[in-house]
């Protein structure tokens, strides 16, 4: 094979690539480099430990109003050639992109410092390891018998964009996410428990306490059934994370302002929750895992979403701005395909907390159910935000203000507007979940009524 | 590329070290071209690179990729992997074991194809999607057009330690078209030749031109705005008649998944989930009804799950899945295969690309024909819905509660297909659903299906599998509209 040039791995000269583009073309490229490590167990025993060194390009040029992007893993001179040079064969073919406003140039002042810590950036994987292995021992301690399976994902990855208009910009983030569940196979109905979090510090991201929660969410005694129907619920944070990442692609994605179908089209600027919801997209927050650009290398900036029970407009990147006649919000997401349906999303969504214990959710609910997560969440009518999806890992009856007892899992097939629109009061302790690609920062929440329309076996 | 994995695996042949193998996948090429609303979506051309090494001590694995094909980087991915499987099995308590299976000695694999859709440049392909995609817009309502094409070439180099070696290219290409129309809050989709992107092949440009998609754009863009004033699906325990490509997605969900060892066993148990057949129950459990029987066939020319071998080097197969109604297989890895107690791996761990470690995947999961033409179904209801094309899907997270969309339906009234109903569901229980197939449709009702985004594992990886389906007949199943 050809060797690289010694370039590979240094420094990626973006300007010399942008600066020989021809006349009349113009583009932007990102680099994402990533070192992360994965460690899977399940069975008691680490059994998928994974570690990657990875490098994305991605080069999106403009000929005209004609764009099209080339993306690969060679980020030498020689590489981004090759790929400027696919991209302008495949921008000269295709459909004129009328709103295209051209790529923006350098404006407005960085964030300073963000959340970073190089100690995470540079785990090695026997302290990956080690890290998986104190949820593993702790779980097991807590629950004995039980089967214990979950992740630990560490390392850090760096996004760099550069365009032709003269801008340069790069952001690193340290990131630390684990998961764990804690099951009874054995037992007729199965019971599970759950815990997860992440952080921009490997170092607080508890991983004792994330065992020894899965391990207290696990039902102690049988399941009971319950009767399909609409239930006053108290959602966990990994359950409202879920209600929240759909409710951005349904309500705030540009891609359905533009063609019609966001669930939030006929009711921004109006009410849509109580006053207590306060949902944002922070980017910078330390409650996030933070970012300084978007993949366009747009600054990112505090984005209120839902201000005090009123919905705000979506979000944006530059070819949605250009559609809608909006501000550029920095919400873009990589241009390559497979991004197709929702367009720019937020994604640090952040849930302001309120002042509630989980016991004062519980009491206030009277009778209801208590949901720890989701599973399979999926889209039935994006028009009126109508999601489904089951229960999993720790779903419990709650009467006259207490938990009684576990319940067999149920599915849910309801409107994120209904379940938000009905919050009576949300959770004082928040969190941060990522799903791998975005991260929500929410606490739990109570709400008035959540319609369940089937029951499965366990 | 073989002084490649020869660097590696000498360097991955250190004290304590059982196996190891290497795959490079260079180049691994992707292109997406997608038309929405008249302008260029996300027109995008991927190649790249990626070098994978996993290596086995007695207890536990360990899995290390760079996409940085030089032999100093290689060597240092080979140690990480190394390293990796060291910590992982300190803290093991059980050896771990894998079947012995027939390895290849310079095998080779190639997709058959007439036309290569990587050797002629995509103008015709964007002149023939822009054309389909404007052909969707009928009416003002249709606020959303969309028309895409899809083509993944992956060359492949596999070597182990204990002398296996093949190489591959595959090939996959498909198209589609999806119309949305929007009256106030509601919103209906239509897409041809199925949603998710379309229908997928391995094969050439001959697929995609097979798929007709100017000629069948028109009827996509009436049928959605028609779906607009339709009635809401009727609600209530029903006949339910299951286009072919709905019920590859009902396959692909509740079986498919259902029968993969490493979930049976509880590896995925912290991510995707468990399932509800037990490891004991191999052989003897009732799946379905007599109507049913599946395989899962690796060997079936132009399916997404079809290859020489595996990505452990075991050969491709056709294994029986379902034999009428009782669960007879698997789908297994060597590792999984092993903790059954079997001789041999099914062949079906497979990995995304050379940057992730093989997991127990589908192949080609088939609902196997029955002999029945659609008419002859349809004359068996007197009263009932039939529905194709999918909408949403979701299931629990032992495939037990399922509850699926469809884009559309229509009433069955005396053996007949009557009005078109909107936002048609259905749901049930996986052993309750499949033992009410009654009747399943012949050869002639049969499309095999190319699924291109089945997610599973950590980090994420989306595979390509495919479904052979006929259409099927399904008795007292819960419909109702959304």
């Amino acid at each position: 094979m050809a060797r690289r040039p010694a370039t590979r791995g240094r420094p990626v000269d973006l300007r010399a690539l942008l600066d020989e583009l021809p006349a009349g073309t113009t583009g932007d490229v990102r680099v994402v480099t990533s070192a992360l490590t994965t460690i899977r167990f399940a069975n008691g025993r680490i059994h998928q430990p994974h570690l990657e060194r990875s490098t994305h390009v991605s080069v999106r040029v403009a000929e005209g109003k004609r764009l099209a992007t080339a993306t690969g893993s060679d980020a030498s001179r020689e590489g981004l050639s090759a790929l400027s040079a696919a991209a302008r064969s495949l921008a000269r073919i295709a459909p004129t992109e009328k709103k295209f406003p051209g790529f923006a140039a350098p404006r407005g002042r960085g964030p300073g410092p963000l959340a970073f810590s190089r100690a995470t950036a540079e785990l090695s994987p026997e302290d990956a390891t080690q890290i998986a292995v104190e949820i593993l021992d702790t779980a097991a301690a807590q629950a004995p018998g039980a089967r214990v399976a979950g992740a630990v994902t560490v390392g850090m990855d760096e996004l760099r964009v550069g365009n032709s208009s003269g801008l340069d910009r790069s952001t690193k983030r340290s990131l630390a996410h684990a998961s764990v569940l804690v099951q009874r196979p054995d037992r007729d109905p199965p019971v599970s428990g759950w815990s997860e979090g992440a952080h921009w510090d490997a170092a607080r991201l508890g991983p004792a306490e994330l065992g020894r929660e899965a391990a207290e969410r696990m039902a102690r005694t049988t399941p009971a059934p319950v009767e399909p129907g609409a239930y006053p619920v108290v959602l966990r944070g990994p359950a409202v994370a879920d209600l929240l990442r759909f409710l951005a692609h349904l309500g705030f994605a540009a891609n359905g302002e533009v063609e019609g179908w966001s669930c939030l089209s006929r009711r921004r600027g109006k009410k849509v929750a109580p006053s207590t919801v306060s949902l944002s997209d922070d980017p910078r927050s330390r409650d996030t895992i933070p970012q300084a650009i978007d993949y366009e290398g747009t600054w990112t900036a505090r984005t209120p979403l839902i201000d005090h029970g009123v919905a705000g407009p979506v979000v944006t990147d530059l070819l949605s701005a250009g559609r809608l006649g909006r501000k550029l919000t920095g919400h873009a997401q990589p241009p390559e395909a497979p991004w197709g349906d929702y367009g720019p999303l937020p994604s640090n969504l952040i849930l302001e907390p309120g002042s509630a214990s989980e016991a004062e959710l519980v009491r206030d609910t009277r009778r209801g159910l208590l949901v720890t997560r989701f599973h399979y969440v999926r889209v039935v009518d994006p028009g009126r935000g109508v999601i489904t999806g089951m229960t999993r890992d720790g779903t419990y009856v709650i009467e006259n203000g207490e938990v009684v007892g576990p319940a067999r899992n149920l599915r849910f097939t309801e409107s994120v507007l209904t379940a938000l629109g009905g919050v009576t009061l949300l959770g004082k302790e928040r969190r941060a979940y990522s799903d791998g690609g975005g991260v929500v920062t929410t606490p739990s929440l109570a709400t008035r009524s959540f319609r369940f329309t089937s029951a499965t076996l366990f | 590329m073989e002084e490649l994995i020869r660097t590696a695996l000498e360097v991955a042949d250190g004290p304590g070290i059982v196996h190891a193998d290497v795959r490079v996948v260079a180049p691994e090429r992707f292109v997406s071209l997608a038309v929405r609303n008249g302008a260029a979506s996300a027109l995008t051309d991927a190649r790249t690179e990626a070098l994978g090494v996993r290596v086995r001590t007695g207890r536990a694995w360990g899995f290390a990729t760079t996409c940085d094909l030089r032999p100093g980087p290689v060597r240092e991915v080979a140690r990480l992997a190394v390293r990796l499987a060291e910590a992982a099995g300190r803290h093991a308590r059980e050896p771990l074991r894998v079947t012995e299976d027939p390895a290849p000695r310079a095998g080779r694999y190639d997709t058959r194809l007439r036309r290569d859709p990587f050797a002629a440049p995509f103008d015709s392909l964007l002149t023939l999607l822009t054309s389909a995609e404007k052909a969707l817009h009928v009416a003002r309502e249709v606020r959303s057009g969309i028309a895409t094409f899809q083509a993944w070439e992956e060359n492949k180099w596999y070597g182990s330690s204990d002398g296996a070696s093949f190489t591959s290219r595959i090939v996959h290409v498909g198209a589609g078209l999806t119309a949305t129309a929007v009256r106030g809050s509601n919103v209906q989709r239509r897409s041809a030749p199925s949603s998710h992107g379309g229908d997928f092949s391995q094969a050439g440009l001959e697929f995609v031109e097979g798929l007709d998609l100017e000629a069948r754009a028109p009827e996509i863009g009436r049928e959605v705005v028609e779906l607009l004033d339709a009635p809401v699906c009727p609600t209530g325990p029903t006949t339910l008649v299951l286009g072919s490509g709905q019920l590859a997605l009902q396959v692909h969900e509740s079986v498919g998944h259902a029968v993969e060892l490493d979930r049976i066993f509880g590896s995925e148990a912290g991510f995707a989930g468990t399932s509800w057949v037990a490891p004991e129950k191999i052989g003897v459990l009732r799946y379905g009804s007599d109507a049913m029987n599946i395989v899962a066939d690796a060997t079936e020319p132009g399916g997404l799950g079809t290859f020489g071998w595996d990505d452990e080097g075991v050969p491709a197969q056709r294994t029986p899945i379902v034999h009428r109604g009782v669960l007879v297989g698997t789908l297994s890895s060597r590792e999984s295969a092993a903790q059954l107690g079997l001789h041999h791996s099914g062949g079906t761990a497979r990995a995304s690309g050379g940057d992730r470690a093989p997991l127990v995947r589908m192949t080609n999961v088939n609902l196997e024909p029955g002999e029945f033409s659609l008419e002859e179904l349809l004359e068996g209801v007197n009263e009932g819905v039939y529905l194709e094309s999918n909408r949403s899907w979701s299931i629990d997270d032992r495939r037990l509660n399922f509850q699926f969309g469809t884009e559309f339906g229509r009433r069955i009234v005396r053996g007949e297909l009557g009005e078109l109903i909107r936002n048609p569901i259905y749901s049930g229980m996986t052993p309750t659903f499949w033992g009410s197939m009654d009747a399943v449709g012949n050869r002639s009702t049969r499309h095999l299906w190319g699924l291109p985004n089945c997610g599973k594992g950590q980090p994420i990886q989306g595979a390509r599998v495919s479904h052979g389906a006929p259409v099927a007949r399904f008795r007292n199943v819960a419909v109702r509209g959304g």
